[in-house]
């Protein structure tokens, strides 16, 4: 390197050696980082209650969904074979088989929760595939 | 990132000021060649650090997104700016652009006239010149704050050397 290069790169080094932030650099920019994090506070507990009521809201429209769809199977039709069951059976009752009868006091309950977790679930996944 | 992952976002933001202040600042300044609207982007530059640190993955190294983050915001803060007067004064002009074969000699222009020679080089070769002269930094740093090849890097100070220093000879 030259003697011309070298006093080139000390006057260069000179003129920029100096360039730095003001000495109040840090202290604004601490203070915009306080106000920058509570406004990031508030905004995040903005989203978290705005999350929040969407969940709420997407819940009670599945809720009344479910109560839509079992209003719409409340016809009269399946009133009438609801009684029309009921009818068949008071009548067939006292007409039972005493083993049946035996049978059916040993393992009507059974029956009947299994009846209700089968109907349940079919509910379940009805409701699952119009969500899909 | 221990920090960040750790949830002490003001910690590490700490940490971050104290290693690319100057960087970050230099880098804004050598576009904006204003003290004051680099300073402002700088500022804006650690607040987007700071924001977005808990999204910061690490895939990139940090100084490269720092970088990144300060070149994109001191362009827009570019943009946003006002066409401004020209610095162009007929006699540096002159000297600047005097040829290479200018002969050599001993004379040194004052720090003024200089400041003013940096500022009527091209962009890309004013950018260099600074940010090398200003911490001292090697041309691989210089390299990743501009995001350009080394070898650019070494051609453009060695071309805006020959020129500053043809013109201060003039």
């Amino acid at each position: 390197m030259s003697t011309r290069d070298s006093k080139l790169d000390e006057r260069l080094l000179a003129l920029f050696r100096g360039l730095d932030v003001g000495p109040d650099f840090d202290a604004r920019l601490m203070a915009r980082l306080r106000t920058e994090s509570q406004t990031d506070g508030r905004e995040r507990a903005t989203r978290a209650r705005r999350q929040e009521s969407v969940r709420h809201a997407r819940a009670l429209s599945d809720l009344q969904s479910w109560r839509r769809s079992m209003l719409r199977l409340l016809t009269l039709d399946t009133l009438g074979i609801g009684l029309l069951l009921v009818v068949a059976v008071v009548t067939a009752w006292p007409h039972l088989d005493p083993q049946v009868m035996d049978g059916l006091r040993q393992y009507g309950l059974p029956i009947v929760a299994s009846l209700g977790v089968l109907l349940a679930a079919a509910a379940l996944w009805m409701n699952r595939a119009d969500v899909v | 990132m221990e920090l960040v992952r750790a949830e002490r976002r003001d910690e590490a933001i700490a940490l971050i000021l104290g290693e690319f202040r100057r960087k970050v600042f230099g880098l804004a300044y050598s576009f904006l060649r204003n003290r004051e609207a680099a300073q402002d982007v700088a500022q804006d530059v650690f607040i987007k650090v700071w924001r977005a640190l808990p999204g910061f993955d690490g895939r990139a190294s940090l100084s490269t997104w720092i970088y990144t983050i300060t070149r994109n915001t001191s362009l827009s803060a570019l943009r946003a700016q006002r066409p401004q007067s020209s610095l162009s004064d007929p006699d540096v002009m002159a000297a600047v652009d005097a040829t290479d074969d200018a002969p050599p000699g001993d004379t040194v222009v004052e720090g003024a006239l200089l400041q003013r020679l940096v500022d009527q080089l091209p962009t890309k070769q004013r950018q260099v010149i600074m940010l090398f002269y200003m911490e001292e930094q090697s041309h691989e740093d210089v390299a990743a704050m501009l995001a350009m090849p080394v070898g650019t890097v070494k051609t453009l100070l060695h071309r805006a050397r020959a020129r500053l220093s043809a013109a201060a000879v003039k």
